[in-house]
């Protein structure tokens, strides 16, 4: 496994621990690394697409399917609340984490909330849709937007 | 990326702001493409979907056509 693997992964545990974005130090301090090598790996997995930072360009913005800012689409579970990146990725962080928990979020149209059991089995039967303005091939243009 | 309670609401958003409405997913469909686009997302041995292992994910899922094709076609 390369360096820049081992801390793509610590940083996507430490969100599935936590719920929260690690910063270099602490990725540094859990792989017993040096943090300008980590930062190194940092600046990789961003050109990569593998994180999205914020303008300061060290904060994680985003590590799909894991928001490091609040936003209006959560997945709760054992006691943590993740932040996810939009309404996709409200149902990948329990994809990812394989475990049940609650989806919260609501219809951008009327402001009605969604809240949405999943399980294991996934989620309780439910009949709103999701929707993409912008096609796949253009959804790097402007992460943050899509 | 967002949810609607309905199509109606999704044609209201979409007319509100002048924009064409892209393909609605419903949200049995949208777990299915989660759990195989995320499912080992965690797993360090698994690398994130190269454009033509997206392009699978999604026909797999039943999300087919240009809107869906993750490969920018030339202009």
């Amino acid at each position: 496994m390369t360096f820049e693997i081992r801390v793509r992964t610590a940083i996507l545990e430490a969100f599935a621990r936590t719920g929260v974005a690690p910063s270099p130090a602490a990725v540094a301090e859990w792989l017993g690394s040096d943090v300008t090598a980590v930062r190194a790996a940092w600046d990789r997995l961003r050109e990569g697409r593998a994180i999205v930072t914020g303008e300061d360009g060290v904060s994680i913005r985003m590590a799909n399917p894991f928001s490091g800012v609040p936003t209006e689409h959560t997945f709760e579970s054992a006691g943590v609340r993740y932040y996810a990146n939009c309404a996709w990725d409200a149902l990948g962080i329990p994809a990812a984490l394989g475990r049940g928990g609650t989806v919260r979020s609501h219809c951008a149209n009327s402001g009605e909330p969604l809240r949405l059991e999943v399980t294991g089995a996934g989620p309780d039967p439910c009949g709103w849709l999701f929707h993409s303005l912008v096609p796949a091939a253009r959804w790097w243009d402007d992460i943050v937007f899509t | 990326m967002l949810f609607f309670r309905s199509e109606d609401d999704l044609r209201a958003w979409c007319r509100e702001r002048a924009v064409e409405p892209g393909p609605a997913v419903p949200v049995p469909q949208l777990w299915r493409l989660s759990r195989v686009w995320y499912g080992n997302r965690l797993d360090p041995d698994v690398p994130r979907p190269t454009p033509a292992a997206a392009r699978a994910i999604f026909a797999g899922v039943g999300l087919t056509g240009a809107f869906w094709d993750p490969v920018p076609r030339q202009e």
